[in-house]
């Protein structure tokens, strides 16, 4: 699905991104664990063809994100506030994303009652601007106008910061079930075990580079909290 | 105490990246202030050769006392629509140790250094120090002074108390409003005369400085209410100006659904013009700018040629693309990585902006064409703005959009209209030129071999074929935006 490259990002001289090779299968779900500035975020921009890598390249189903723009139809994400438009109300933010992706006014509302769950009440008909929700909330927007479309790829960049408790673990029952739907995913996160949950693989980076990269099991969890203990 | 927050407003406005990018620009603006500024000492200088000009035969003494307090009435109004609320960034302060007061006051003082309330002591100094001290003595004309400046000080609070109140009891506000509407409107029908007032009391001012303790009363009474005021709404959500904005019904322009993508793409513009403030007045802005023609087609000196024409048909007929479309895709800065990663192309990013500026164009080419009203030149501006109308939306289009290009700063949205340069860079006042100029350029040759129909014509057709040609057009914009990209976005991202 996702192929990186000799990969590698400098900002003036100081390399924060140095991925010789990645391979991620089809319907694989990666986590993606490191502390801050380890170059987590630089590497989804990279994916999503926001940044432009100093060297390497990355393929998505083959072909160079640079290249083409044909990742866009199967690809969902939600990194930060950036991807949101904030003076839109939720509602009329995910009509814009639906219709963007071919979706009928129909499809949309259908799909906003499936996550009526997931908002709890707190997103739909408040008649308020995504700007004037709480950073929870307007994450909750992010992820779920990223799933909308049933991307096969998933990129989120910590989905559970700012989450309350019950969000996260119905975040995380939704990420089991689009996994089990056979989504790709790549989800950066600080909850270890969170996304240990979720995740089939997890990817361990720091500085720029990869230091472990492993299936899930048991000890997983062990194995990452004493890599992080200091 | 004070210094400190003093020192932290310091290094907030200079650390602020607003100021720090745009050094130059804040030079040049600051430039300009200071010409203002020294206008105004001059006219407060000559204010006597003014009056005498205006009127001859009056006493200038008493002409200046009479309409001060008309000053202020146009200076409180003036002050309710511009004057902004001093906000120190009360809220990391408010946990520390600090008394509530203290910040209060601090909050309160700061809004001294308002510009509007140094423009009367400007006006009025050069004018009470060459006339006043034969007329009251020295002392009386420093008394007159402080009087004024004191009455300048009670208009500045009375507005802050009044633009808080708008919110927490609007009523208060209104009835302030009409109490001084009905003031002018008493006056202007003759039954209570400001003018009279306003003369004898800075007569009186002048001649017993003891008088000066009424505005200073009032003036202590204004700070303390404004004190109270404040005391009892330090809490940060109650600070705010301005509730969080109350969302309507949301309004899908039907027929712009009828245009798929592109529509969608025109509604989510429309929709960033209507719910921003700094967007909205640069679109108003363009409104007014349709009665730019009446400065030209007045004069003789203009009609009688062409090229002096063509200025005001590609200004007028474009001024909504071109203020509005300097700054694109600045506007979406804070969504711009949404457009990126969203399923829409760059293509269809930049078609939906070239088919609003069309549309736009077209709008005020309606209006421009009422100028065809005008007896003996009517026809011929009509024929002048139709070619730069073609113009405008064939080959204009595109200027605009490929120079958008160079556009790598961010825009807050949230930030309010006047005076605001963020955003603004080199390229925006390079880009009004090649838009302003080439039409002219192109006419030109043609105007020197007396030929002016066949430049107009000549005008005209290249928008025609601009237009003809839109989709090559776009995709050398387009290539060059996809290039751009990545340093468009990382620009955009800097907060």
């Amino acid at each position: 699905m996702i192929e990186v490259r000799d990969l590698q990002k400098n900002y003036n001289g100081v390399t924060v991104v140095n991925i010789p090779s990645l391979v991620v299968q089809k319907g694989e779900t990666i986590g993606l664990v490191g502390n801050n500035g380890a170059g987590k975020t630089t590497f989804f921009r990279m994916i999503l063809d926001l940044i432009r890598p100093s060297q390497g390249q990355v393929f998505s189903k083959g072909e160079n994100v640079r290249a083409t723009e044909d990742w866009k139809r199967y690809t969902g994400s939600h990194l930060d506030e950036g991807f949101l438009i904030d003076f839109l109300t939720p509602e009329e933010y995910f009509n814009f994303i639906g219709k963007l992706n071919g979706l009928t006014p129909g499809d949309v509302q259908a799909f906003m009652d499936r996550f009526r769950d997931f908002f709890n009440g707190e997103i739909l008909e408040q008649r308020k601007y995504i700007r004037d929700f709480s950073k929870g909330n307007q994450k909750k927007v992010g992820v779920a106008a990223a799933v909308m479309s049933d991307p096969e790829l998933l990129i989120l960049d910590e989905p559970f910061a700012n989450l309350d408790p019950s969000s996260q673990i119905r975040l995380k029952n939704l990420l089991k079930d689009l996994k089990r739907q056979g989504m790709t995913m790549l989800i950066s996160s600080h909850d270890l075990s969170h996304v240990i949950e979720v995740c089939d693989r997890i990817v361990l980076l720091e500085k720029g580079k990869v230091m472990e990269d492993m299936k899930t099991n048991e000890t997983t969890l062990q194995q990452l909290e004493s890599y992080f203990t200091v | 105490m004070i210094r400190l927050l003093l020192a932290h407003q310091w290094k907030e406005a200079t650390r602020s990246s607003v100021w720090q990018k745009n050094l130059a620009i804040n030079l040049v603006l600051g430039f300009f202030m200071l010409i203002m500024l020294l206008y105004v000492v001059l006219i407060g200088f000559f204010m006597n050769e003014i009056v005498q000009a205006v009127k001859p035969e009056a006493n200038v003494v008493d002409v200046v006392n009479r309409s001060l307090l008309y000053y202020f009435l146009v200076d409180l109004s003036l002050r309710f629509f511009m004057q902004e609320l001093p906000v120190l960034g009360v809220q990391p302060y408010l946990h520390l140790p600090i008394g509530k007061g203290r910040l209060v006051h601090f909050v309160l003082w700061k809004s001294i250094t308002s510009l509007f309330n140094f423009l009367p002591l400007l006006l009025f100094i050069p004018f009470a120090l060459r006339m006043l001290p034969e007329v009251y003595g020295t002392g009386g004309a420093w008394m007159w002074v402080a009087g004024m400046f004191l009455i300048t000080l009670i208009n500045n609070f009375l507005t802050l108390y009044f633009k808080r109140q708008l919110v927490e009891k609007p009523l208060v506000t209104v009835g302030f409003l009409l109490a001084v509407v009905g003031l002018a409107t008493l006056d202007y029908l003759g039954y209570i005369s400001v003018g009279t007032a306003s003369a004898v009391f800075f007569r009186a001012l002048g001649n017993n400085p003891i008088l000066v303790l009424v505005p200073l009363a009032a003036l202590v009474a204004v700070y303390l209410l404004n004190y109270r005021f404040l005391m009892a709404h330090t809490y940060p959500e109650e600070m705010r100006v301005g509730k969080p904005a109350k969302v309507g019904d949301s309004t899908e322009i039907g027929l712009l659904q009828r245009f798929g993508e592109m529509g969608t793409l025109i509604g989510l513009e429309v929709k960033l013009i209507l719910r921003h403030k700094r967007p909205k007045s640069t679109t108003t802005m363009s409104v007014f700018f349709l009665a730019y023609g009446f400065l030209f087609y007045t004069n003789k000196v203009y009609t009688d040629g062409f090229a002096m024409l063509i200025f005001p048909g590609i200004f007028m007929t474009g001024f909504m693309m071109m203020s509005y479309g300097q700054f694109v895709p600045g506007w979406q800065s804070a969504h711009f990585d949404a457009l990126l990663t969203k399923r829409l192309s760059p293509y269809t990013f930049y078609m939906g902006k070239f088919w609003m500026f069309v549309v736009a164009c077209t709008a005020a080419y309606l209006v421009t064409l009422l100028y065809g009203f005008m007896p003996g030149v009517g026809i011929k501006i009509m024929a002048i703005n139709t070619a730069c109308f073609l113009y405008n939306i064939g080959v204009n289009t595109f200027v605009i959009l490929f120079m958008s290009t160079y556009n790598k700063k961010r825009i807050d949205l949230s930030k309010s209209a006047s005076f605001n340069w963020q955003g603004v860079g080199a390229s925006q006042f390079i880009m009004m030129l090649p838009a302003l100029l080439i039409p002219i350029l192109v006419y030109l040759p043609f105007g020197l071999m007396d030929k002016p129909w066949w430049g107009i014509a000549a005008v005209g057709v290249l928008g025609i074929l601009g237009f003809l040609f839109h989709r090559q057009l776009m995709g050398v914009v387009v290539q060059r935006f996809q290039r751009e990209k990545y340093a468009i976005a990382a620009g955009f991202r800097q907060v």
